[in-house]
């Protein structure tokens, strides 16, 4: 439970405390014959209490710590100006307002707070700045991956099916001229066509699986991931517990990340099983990709992990690794986002 | 013998109609979507539906979930499912919508006419044709950790070839090896891997795509 919503129980309990003793204090008044209304004090004191606490709360609701206290400081002050004088308005005896001199002091402090404020170098600034460095570096990060990943679709695109297809009519126009002259080997040169068709379809298939596997697209990250599971030589447990999808680009990148994942398991571990459990809890996407192989998995050898902590960072996303020698090895990656409200399937046993 | 095709593609939907007609093979409609289907299988006899998986309105695999409807409706009704890339899940979820009658080819297949038509005769006749890819990934998926592993690669030939519901002539021409051999082979694998060694024809396909899809 947080500390704001505790607050709000116990200021509810305080309510209800303020409301009996009252009432109980009136009645003793009414039972003693009374006299000077002292009940105006049990009234006041809870008052105060109430009003004071409903002020700070709204005050650190801010969203900013610098807001925060200047926040709660205004709206105590405009409590306290007002208690001064309703505590001179309840004294019976005749007095001086002196309750001006104590509003003029709530006003200077509150005046100096608001000075200080401005001409201080203001910590927001620096988280800021921070933040602007993480940025600077994960964009830096993308613009290179993305780079990389387009000159590789346009190298495969252009030595694989381009020249495919480029065979491919050059053969189809060669049959063209030799159709009547020389009907067998036009014949011949057709299925030599036929051919390239199918092993460019078969290269841009691959090329294409590589940007995003139409099964992704089809049934979502937990599929996928079951598809994934199926195809692989290790025996894979998929178990997942997602409320919804994440939106195409966090999805997109969550299921490479585990597919790089469980590549590493089928060729480095040596494991005889592994699992994946997908969740989502606290606004966070989770995937752990586990093994029983010999463990010694490390970010810093290979560019396999390093590229799925770039590829997350973007996403503000973390990996976190534990692989001990002697194994057993558990990554596990996680990607603040939110998720659409469609439900995915439980899970699913891929043996 | 009567076609229902599903294919958005107008491309691929009218190759495919004249592709069939051309081998004497009626189509009855040739649709764009799924949404029609039903109706018609409710009133027409069809002998087979041919459907792309990829289909609008969500272009997810809407064409596979309505085979399986199909299929959940009209108990044994053929199905022959055409996709541009195939997955051993969609295998899965399709053998599982009924015994036989079933194909799972990639688009690619088409380019091969012969063994295509022969392809959609067999699964309106009742058999089992799946994609070699799809039972290539199913073999290997199985490969490191069960009695599969203990087959001789020759013999690991045979089987894909049998889960891909070729007949003894058909894998002894592919292999360029004997019937006689191709016998031995299966004799020795159904004993490998404990399968009742009597069965024959379609139920034998059956029995490897169980094999492989459970164990």
């Amino acid at each position: 439970m947080k500390p704001d919503a505790i607050w709000g129980r116990a200021l509810r309990i305080q309510a209800v405390l303020a409301a009996v003793t009252s009432t109980a204090s009136i009645i003793a008044w009414a039972a003693t014959g009374g006299g000077s209304f002292w009940p105006r004090w049990v009234l006041f004191g809870w008052g105060t209490a109430l009003a004071a606490q409903l002020a700070l709360r709204a005050g650190l609701r801010a969203p900013t710590p610098r807001g925060r206290w200047l926040g709660a400081h205004w709206r105590l002050s405009a409590v306290l100006a007002p208690l001064e004088i309703v505590i001179w308005l309840l004294i019976d005896t005749p007095q001086p307002f002196w309750p001006g001199w104590a509003i003029l002091g709530i006003a200077i402090a509150l005046g100096v707070h608001i000075l200080v404020q401005r001409a201080l170098p203001p910590s927001r600034e620096k988280e800021l700045a921070q933040r602007v460095d993480v940025l600077t570096r994960s964009r830096r990060g993308v613009v290179d991956v993305q780079s990389a990943e387009l000159k590789r679709i346009e190298r495969d695109l252009h030595d694989g099916a381009q020249a495919r297809i480029v065979s491919l009519a050059m053969n189809l126009g060669l049959a063209e001229q030799l159709a009547q002259r020389d009907p067998d080997a036009a014949t011949e040169l057709i299925s030599e066509a036929r051919q390239s068709a199918l092993t460019a379809l078969d290269e841009l298939r691959t090329v294409m699986s590589g940007i995003q596997p139409p099964v992704l697209n089809d049934r979502g990250l937990v599929g996928a991931v079951q598809a994934l599971a199926l195809d692989l030589s290790v025996l894979t447990t998929v178990t997942a517990d997602l409320p919804g999808r994440p939106a195409v680009p966090v999805e997109s990148a969550a299921y490479l990340a585990v597919a790089e994942c469980l590549a590493n398991v089928a060729k480095h571990s040596q494991a005889r099983r592994a699992w994946v459990t997908l969740g989502y809890a606290h606004g966070r996407l989770s995937a752990t990709v586990g093994d029983n192989g010999v463990g010694g998995a490390d970010v810093s050898r290979g560019t396999g992990l390093a590229g799925v902590a770039r590829r997350l960072e973007v996403f503000d996303g973390t990996i976190t690794i534990h692989s001990p020698a002697g194994g057993p090895t558990e990554v596990t990656l996680e990607i603040p986002c939110e998720l659409s409200s469609q439900k995915t399937s439980p899970s699913s046993e891929t043996d | 013998m009567r076609v229902v095709i599903a294919e958005d593609l107008a491309l691929l939907r009218d190759g495919l109609t004249r592709l069939l007609k051309a081998h004497d093979i009626e189509v009855a409609a040739a649709l764009a979507d799924t949404a029609a289907l039903p109706g018609i299988l409710d009133s027409e006899r069809v002998d087979l539906v041919i459907a792309d998986v990829r289909m609008p309105p969500t272009f997810t695999s809407e064409g596979l979930v309505a085979a399986i409807e199909a299929r959940r409706a009209h108990p044994g009704l053929p199905v022959l499912v055409l996709s541009q890339y195939v997955e051993q899940l969609y295998a899965r979820e399709l053998l599982s919508s009924g015994e036989g009658a079933l194909g799972y080819l990639l688009k690619d297949r088409v380019a091969d006419v012969p063994a295509f038509i022969e392809a959609v005769r067999q699964v309106a006749a009742g058999g089992t044709v799946l994609d070699p890819k799809v039972v290539a990934a199913m073999v290997t998926h199985h490969q490191a950790r069960s009695p599969v592993d203990a087959l001789t690669p020759r013999e690991r030939d045979v089987l894909a070839l049998m889960a891909e519901g070729q007949a003894n002539s058909g894998i002894a021409a592919r292999l360029v090896i004997t019937e006689r051999a191709v016998g031995k082979h299966i004799n020795n694998i159904f004993a490998k891997l404990g399968l009742p060694a009597d069965t024959d024809g379609h139920r034998r396909v059956l029995a490897v795509l169980e094999y492989l899809q459970n164990t």
